[in-house]
């Protein structure tokens, strides 16, 4: 019992022993902690870490930080209190060299984003002049023909205040100058008429110009008109031509031989044979019209051949023209 | 001790020489922390260079001071031959020159940036104007 005792005894001498030395041990593990600030500098990292506009943009910054705050937070006894101040010091300083460095490419990133703002601003702005200077152009433009409008509009009152002026003054000097032309111009007309009717062979009455046609254009007894008739009548329809306010009669006559009634018809006849050929040339049958005169207006003796043939002929009589000229006639 | 000495010679010659002894082992553990820390020294010198050179005086002069104080109290260390403090003392002051630098380099660029914004926001109301004209 007394072996027993003392041999409890000395094992509990060695267990008191082995619990103060693990005390000891653990008193020793506690002290060596990580050094004071290490917790914020790992606070500092994580928030860095955590930050989407900086933690993609300085990973090599970040990485080295990471292992200096690691290294920072090794636990470090009393003694080592200085080295621990400094490893805190250098993680501090390193984490924010990380972020400074992440601040700066990002700033650098974000300068490319505004430079393309810009430039899209610019090129907005760009686009936003050249409508302007289109929408000027246009403006120019309907501007230069509104003037242009104006100016041939103001041109065109000009001239036709300038017509007025000119038709006011023509019209004084035509009033004038009919005055004055209008003898120089019967005495013209007058003469034109007086060629003419020297070319047409044809003599000045009361009643008219009288155009006759001799016996030759007619074979005896018939209304057919012979070739040669055609040159004196083209030339009646130029006449004709010339002057359309003038109506015609043609009158048809024969000399004494055979019964009146025959020569009458005959007569009248020969003078429907002229209308008909003057129709043909155009001249509107409404200005002809015909009269068989017969036997009863001979021109010369039916005694002699000449006299007969004298009086078997057709008289175109030109009426004096209606009214104007026939006023201003002497 | 003083008395022991003048007890006698032949305990006194003992006693220098022991004392010799402790003197050179002293010096042999004085001279045995290594040279001054040369390399974290010119690493340090170097940042601070590169600092001002990227004009880290007018963006980041409180971290320029605290790296030149951290030089200097380096150099000091070494004078006093604490090396182990004075090669840490050059690397805090090369950090934070370093931390200098990175910090005038993002101050520079911050402010490019905003110079840019005003121009960009100047152009953007200059452009509303004529817009506003039209």
């Amino acid at each position: 019992m007394n072996v027993f005792s003392t041999q409890k005894i000395r094992r509990g001498k060695t267990l008191a022993a082995l619990a103060f030395s693990v005390l000891v041990a653990a008193a020793c593990a506690t002290v060596p902690s990580s050094p004071q600030g290490a917790a914020e500098v790992r606070n500092k990292l994580t928030v860095l870490q955590n930050d989407p506009n900086l933690a993609d943009r300085a990973k090599v910054e970040i990485r080295d930080a990471e292992a200096a705050v690691r290294l920072a937070e090794q636990p470090v006894s009393a003694a080592e209190a200085p080295l621990g101040a400094h490893r805190v010091y250098m993680a501090d300083r390193q984490v924010e060299i990380a972020r400074a460095k992440a601040t700066t490419r990002y700033t650098e990133d974000q300068r490319a984003r505004f430079a393309a703002e810009r430039d899209a601003a610019r090129l907005a702005a760009r686009t936003r002049e050249a409508d302007a200077a289109r929408y000027d152009a246009d403006r120019a433009a309907a501007d230069a023909d509104r003037a242009r409008a104006d100016t041939a509009r103001a041109r065109a009152d000009a001239e036709r205040a300038r017509a007025d002026t000119v038709a006011a003054n023509s019209a004084a000097d035509a009033a004038r100058r009919a005055e004055a032309e209008s003898s120089a111009d019967a005495a013209r007309q007058a003469a034109d008429l007086q060629r003419q009717i020297d070319e047409l062979q044809a003599e000045v009455t009361d009643r008219g110009l009288v155009l006759t046609l001799g016996d030759v254009l007619f074979t005896t007894g018939s209304a057919e008109l012979q070739g040669g008739a055609s040159n004196r009548l083209n030339k009646l329809v130029t006449f004709l031509n010339e002057y359309p306010e003038r109506r015609v009669l043609i009158e048809g006559h024969t000399d004494s031989m055979g019964t009146s009634e025959y020569n009458q018809g005959l007569s009248q006849r020969r003078s429907e044979s002229v209308k008909h050929y003057l129709a043909q040339q155009g001249i509107a049958t409404q200005r002809l019209s015909t009269s068989g005169m017969g036997e009863d207006q001979p021109v010369a003796s039916n005694d002699s051949a000449a006299g007969r043939l004298q009086n078997r002929r057709v008289e175109i009589i030109i009426e004096n023209p209606p009214l104007v000229i026939g006023a201003s006639r002497p | 001790m003083f008395q022991s000495t003048r007890r006698s010679p032949g305990l006194r010659l003992r006693t220098a020489a022991g004392l010799a002894v402790a003197v050179v082992l002293l010096g042999a553990c004085a001279t045995t922390p290594p040279a001054p820390p040369t390399a974290s020294l010119n690493a340090a010198r170097q940042a601070i260079t590169n600092a001002e050179q990227s004009d880290a005086r007018q963006y980041a002069s409180a971290e320029l001071d605290e790296a030149s104080q951290k030089l200097a109290m380096a150099n000091r260390a070494v004078t006093t031959e604490s090396m182990i403090e004075a090669d840490r003392l050059a690397q805090e002051s090369r950090v934070v020159a370093e931390l200098a630098s990175a910090r005038t380099e993002s101050a520079k660029a911050v402010a490019i940036n905003e110079e840019m914004g005003r121009g960009a926001d100047a152009l953007n109301e200059e452009l509303q104007r004529q817009g506003d004209q039209r």
